[in-house]
């Protein structure tokens, strides 16, 4: 196939290629392949480890540099308000290639550890403040927290002394004394020896705290607190902590010690407060004038961070860029041969044949940019290596290739499934999902990612509807698809079109079970309208959709297996084509395909004229096994019809042992054939060791190392191995056959349950409103709920989950039925160095 | 006789194919589109003569229970 054209068809033809790269432009040239996208290097010491790389040591420093990038990148984004990062594409660029780019680089490097030392020293003197001014806020809030507790502590002490003078009876006294208020509060406190301890403590420690206190001192104390509202924000974490204030009055050196001790243990912070009025506010006082000293440094400094911040913020983008394209280039480089004696870096690596001439041109580019004279040399290689495989995918196809890949990735040169998947993927999905309505709503959703598709890219999705957008295309198809199939079926949201004239007409006085009249039409598109609703609807679809899905399913199959032939021709197998393909076709068809041909028959005879009575296909294909060679005349579908069957039955017989045996037969003799001639051990291949090493001898030196190893890859003829696989395949294949058949019966399972959970949906919401007989506001009020549930669960269960399970059902018919029969899936994917998916592989 | 109207559709979809098949440009999409307008046009054709078919001579008719006078 040397088409002027890619095409997804199969996959592109590919070079092994050489490079031989003077050392002067090896950075640049590796820039410029990386910028093209279609060169896969190989690496050529695959013995060495990571360390003993030539350019190991380059590329530590650059993780460095892209440590310090990414630790900017966070202090940025933590930034309150926030900062905008300069898009790269309004950065000037860096000077990523020419003779100024390894300066350029040292600069940055240079340049990056001095922001970041600079960034450290005000990150450090930041916190240290912070710190000291959470200490002062918490000072202050413990000042003003107590002088309440202060106020509220003296009533409670005349109480309680009230309370216990109580007893002696010398109470009235006392009591109309602190009445008529001759008991001041500072005096009467005065007669107590009043201790305490005050602090801060978490909140959420607080209650743990009291007990503990509780049992450590066995009640022996007063113990207050009150709830700080404003939460503490952590300087460097920036986390939000709410603190209590809290304040314990107790007796004795003893127990304020312990006090002291079981409060510093549960990370509560002290504070030391002066029990007269006086110097607390003092205390007070002095604290906020230290707090607004503090305050002023915070704000100058965090202007300062700010400023320095955002002169990186400018340039972030470019930088990260330019250090993620360097790295990417030496780990290439690594993987070249390099000796430094010779001064030449020898590539070796895997390119479409179709790209060779481009890529020249960008080695000649390279040169330019480099500013030497000298260009790196390409030679093509020849080889019996298997290239990697490439499809070429526009953004319309990559989300069908995908669903094929993620199969397997098709051997090299081999007819792609995924040319085919592109519509008969939304095409099976679209049976299983058919409804006009579901159809619509899939189809605008997709539709609109489409159209805004470039908006959507650029300010990026979040990650789950990230797989919705990327199959845009896969699923506008299918509700394209699904659109039809709905018309088909006739299904609006379970209800039905009425468009052309129907075949059926119900008799004009209906009373109980009525049977409707045919009219002699035929309802040209799709199913009749006058089946909705009908008893047995469920009996005719259930015929109708079965054997739907075996009809498309036999010609699925049919097309998969037709695709091995182009298969066979472009590798030079043409033997395949008699002793695989041919039988494989005759058998399944003189099974299935006589199946589909008695559908047809069978709808297409009128049985109300016929004599006999329409037969059961599905007893008519048992009993052409069970019994061969006869036919009960009363379930006759035509006349000789046991003859046929018994042909048929015969052919299928005959290709069993045509599948087993013929290949494994003509394999033994054609090897003996070349034993004869004493050619064993060069096998088949007719260019042989098309030699890898043999240009190369040519060299003066010996690159040889950089030469691909001879793949020892060819087998000793073995037969029996031969044999076993072929028994298995064909097993495989004739009982695969009916299985699979019967596995095209999804499309009717998944349409049924689709068909019906959306009339369920119906009659249990929006139905039950328009059947309602309360007055116009309930129902309008009713209708209102019931409509928002109903188009809840046809967009959550119908379309989502539904969509989702069909989707399933058919890329498993995709995957199993259709691609078993055809694809070898034995490649592996081509993978070229490229700058263009950069940022993505790191997030 | 009706069953005539399957093939008659169907030999026009296949007109239809073999135009489509030489009248597309050439071009980087002209493998794509061949087959998938050739595929769809199969399978869409399938689709709606299978359907068709199935109501050419129906062994059953329908019947329903709960129909009212006015109807």
């Amino acid at each position: 196939m040397s088409t002027n054209y890619p095409s997804l068809f199969r996959s592109e033809e590919m070079s092994l290629v050489q490079l031989y790269i003077p050392s002067e432009v090896a950075h640049d040239t590796i820039s410029e392949l990386a910028e093209m996208g279609n060169f896969q290097f190989k690496d050529l010491n695959p013995t060495l480890t990571t360390f003993q790389r030539s350019f190991t040591p380059r590329l530590r420093a650059l993780a460095e540099s892209s440590r310090r990038l990414r630790l900017f990148q966070t202090q940025i984004t933590s930034l309150s308000p926030p900062l905008g990062i300069t898009p790269l594409s309004a950065v000037p660029p860096f000077t990523t290639v020419g003779p100024r780019a390894q300066n350029a680089y040292d600069e940055l490097e240079g340049k990056l550890k001095e922001h970041e030392r600079r960034l450290a020293d005000m990150n450090r003197s930041w916190e240290e403040l912070g710190k000291r001014k959470s200490e002062l806020e918490e000072k202050r809030w413990v000042l003003r927290e107590t002088a309440g507790f202060f106020n509220e502590a003296e009533h409670r002490h005349t109480e309680i002394r009230t309370s216990f003078d109580d007893g002696d009876g010398t109470a009235p006294l006392l009591e109309h004394a602190a009445e008529y208020g001759t008991l001041p509060g500072e005096t009467g406190l005065s007669g107590f020896d009043l201790e305490f301890v005050s602090g801060t403590i978490e909140r959420s420690r607080m209650p743990t705290f009291e007990r503990i206190l509780w049992r450590v001192l066995r009640g022996n104390l007063y113990m207050n607190y009150s709830e700080i509202e404003e939460p503490f924000v952590d300087p460097t974490s920036g986390k939000e902590t709410h603190k209590d204030v809290f304040i314990i009055f107790a007796h004795g050196t003893d127990l304020l010690a312990k006090i002291r001790k079981v409060a510093e243990s549960m990370g509560g912070t002290l504070y030391n407060i002066d029990s007269s009025q006086d110097k607390r506010s003092d205390a007070l006082r002095e604290v906020t004038a230290r707090l607004e000293d503090v305050d002023t440094v915070l704000y100058n400094m965090g202007q300062t961070r700010r400023v320095e911040l955002s002169k990186i913020a400018e340039v972030l983008e470019a930088w990260t860029d330019a250090v993620r394209r360097e790295e990417e280039i030496f780990k290439t480089l690594n993987l070249l041969s390099y000796d430094q004696g010779r001064k030449t870096l020898v590539a070796e690596g895997w390119c479409p044949t179709r790209d060779i001439t481009a890529i020249q041109l960008g080695l000649r580019r390279a040169m330019d940019t480099a500013g030497t004279s000298v260009p790196a040399i390409l030679s093509e290689l020849r080889t019996h290596q298997t290239p990697p495989t490439f499809h070429r995918t526009n953004k319309f196809t990559e989300g069908f290739q995908t669903l094929i890949d993620s199969y397997g990735i098709a051997t090299y040169q081999e007819v792609n499934p995924g040319l085919y998947a592109v519509i008969t993927f939304p095409f099976l999905f679209a049976v299983m999902f058919g409804d006009i309505g579901h159809g619509i709503l899939m189809f605008m959703t997709a539709a609109a990612m489409i159209f805004w598709e470039k908006q959507i890219a650029k300010n990026g999705v979040n990650e789950n509807l990230e797989t919705f957008f990327f199959g845009r295309y896969l699923i506008v198809l299918m509700g394209t698809f699904s659109i039809y199939t709905g018309c088909m079926y006739n299904d609006i949201f379970s209800k039905t079109l009425h468009l052309f004239q129907s075949g059926w007409e119900w008799p004009a006085d209906p009373t109980g079970l009525v049977e409707a009249q045919s009219t002699g039409h035929i309802y040209p598109f799709g199913m009749d309208p006058l089946w909705h609703g009908a008893d047995n609807a469920l009996i005719f679809n259930n015929s109708y959709k079965m054997k739907m899905s075996i009809i498309l399913g036999v010609i699925h199959m049919t097309f998969a297996i037709c695709l091995q032939v182009p298969n066979h021709f472009h590798f030079k197998k043409y033997m395949n084509i008699y002793a695989e393909f041919i039988p494989q076709i005759i058998f399944f068809h003189s099974i299935f395909g006589y199946l589909v041909v008695c559908i047809i028959y069978k709808w297409s005879i009128d049985w109300t004229q016929s004599s006999t009575s329409p037969p059961g296909l599905l007893n008519m294909l048992i009993y052409m096994f069970l019994s061969p060679g006869t036919v009960d005349p009363s379930v006759q579908l035509y006349s000789g019809q046991a003859f046929v069957q018994t042909v048929l039955l015969l052919m299928a017989m005959i290709c069993v042992p045509w599948m087993l045996a013929l290949k494994p037969y003509l394999l033994w003799k054609e090897h003996n054939k070349i034993k004869a001639q004493g050619y064993q051990g060069l096998t088949g291949h007719e260019n042989g060791r098309a030699s890898t090493s043999e240009p190369l001898e040519d060299e003066e030196e010996e690159v040889g190392m950089a030469v691909a190893e001879s793949t020892d890859d060819e087998h000793p003829f073995e037969m029996s191995d031969i044999i076993v696989h072929q028994v298995i395949h064909t097993i495989e294949f004739c009982l695969g056959c009916i299985s699979n058949t019967a596995s095209y019966l999804r499309l009717w399972a998944l349409s049924l349950a689709h068909a019906q959970l959306s009339e369920v949906l119906w009659s249990m919401t929006l139905d039950l409103a328009f059947q309602s007989k309360a007055g116009i506001i309930t129902r309008g009020l009713f209708l209102f709920v019931t409509f928002a549930m109903w188009f809840g669960g046809t967009v959550g269960i119908l379309c989502v989950m539904e969509g989702l399970s069909a989707f399933l059902h058919a890329l498993r018919l995709h995957w199993v039925e259709a691609n078993g029969k055809h694809y070898m899936a034995g490649g592996y994917p081509f993978l070229p160095l490229s700058f263009a998916n950069l940022g993505r592989e790191e997030e | 006789m009706t069953f005539f109207h399957v093939v008659l559709v169907g030999m026009i979809i296949a007109a239809i194919g073999a135009v489509s098949w030489f009248v597309l440009p050439k071009g980087k999409n002209q493998t794509l589109l061949r087959s998938s307008i050739l595929l769809t046009l199969t399978s869409c054709y399938l689709m709606w003569a299978i359907t068709y078919l199935a109501q050419l001579h129906p062994l059953i008719s329908p019947r329903r229970s709960d129909l009212r006078a006015e109807y």
